[in-house]
């Protein structure tokens, strides 16, 4: 058992812990963006301590790590275009203000 | 045994945690933003020590912009971006509190319980790294390189389409 593998998978759990904590408490959009970011991250770390200590010839592991940030980049562009719509039309980004959208 | 390694993933490990968890304690926006430029650099720090050169200058790089770029939507959508007044901008904190902290031990159940097997002490060069990932790349995975060029492009489209004020239908047909 390797301690660096253990510390990078209990980082990549914490940061996992966090952002579901903030994204199911933040009521404004970004926040929830934010939120999300830190749950890619922990994966992100998580696939790299992967890489790195168990497959480290394997280069399908870094590539993983590029499509998840991608995937953070797209979440930010589209999260962005959804809230620059949404402030247009009502004013504010506040989600507890977004019930509407459920109907 | 504790390494030089396993120290500094230790240490940025917590810094990246921390200025997590700094993210949602604050009232200011601005602050949240950089918060979580740190969290990110410190993850890239990690990447670094890992031997992971070209991912963590990538990971450092791609947060660096996308923060400062989140830091100015915060200041423009937030109705206290300064957090002076100290709003309240939170709903189910109890229950996201619990959900938090039972992913955060049910992963770490997983990390600590679970065999992982033999562990890789060396790893190539950054260069070698860096051609491994290439020849991955334009190889073995090009089709779902490809996949995340195409979705990129469709986001970017999506994000503009939604994002562009839209002319009312009346101004439109006069156009035309």
């Amino acid at each position: 058992m390797s301690v660096e593998l253990i510390w990078a998978l209990i980082t990549g759990a914490a940061l996992f812990g966090v952002g579901i904590y903030g994204a199911l408490s933040q009521t404004n959009l970004v926040m929830i963006m934010m939120g999300v970011e830190l749950i890619l991250a922990g994966a992100l770390i998580n696939l790299v301590a992967f890489w790195r200590y168990l497959h480290p010839d394997v280069a399908a592991g870094q590539m993983f790590v590029l499509i998840v940030m991608t995937v953070m980049a797209l979440e930010m562009a589209v999260g962005f275009g959804v809230a620059i719509a949404r402030f247009r039309s009502r004013g504010s980004v506040e989600m507890e203000e977004a019930a509407e959208l459920k109907e | 045994m504790i390494t030089a390694q396993a120290i500094f993933i230790g240490f940025f490990g917590v810094a990246a945690v921390w200025f997590g968890i700094v993210v949602f304690r604050t009232f200011s926006m601005v602050r949240s933003a950089i918060a979580l430029l740190f969290s990110q650099t410190a993850l890239g720090a990690m990447f670094l020590t890992m031997q992971a050169e070209f991912l963590g200058v990538l990971q450092i790089m791609m947060m660096a912009t996308e923060m400062s770029i989140m830091a100015f939507f915060m200041v423009m959508f937030m109705m206290d971006p300064g957090g002076m007044g100290k709003m309240e901008m939170t709903h189910q904190k109890h229950f996201s509190m619990i959900a938090g902290v039972v992913a955060f031990v049910g992963a770490v159940a997983i990390a600590v319980f679970i065999d992982w097997g033999p562990i890789a002490n060396t790893v190539a060069d950054s260069a070698e790294q860096t051609k491994a990932l290439g020849l991955e790349l334009l190889g073995r995975s090009m089709l779902i390189f490809e996949t995340a060029a195409v979705t990129i492009l469709t986001a970017m489209i999506a994000a503009i389409a939604v994002a562009i004020k839209p002319i009312p239908r009346e101004e439109a047909k006069d156009k035309a």
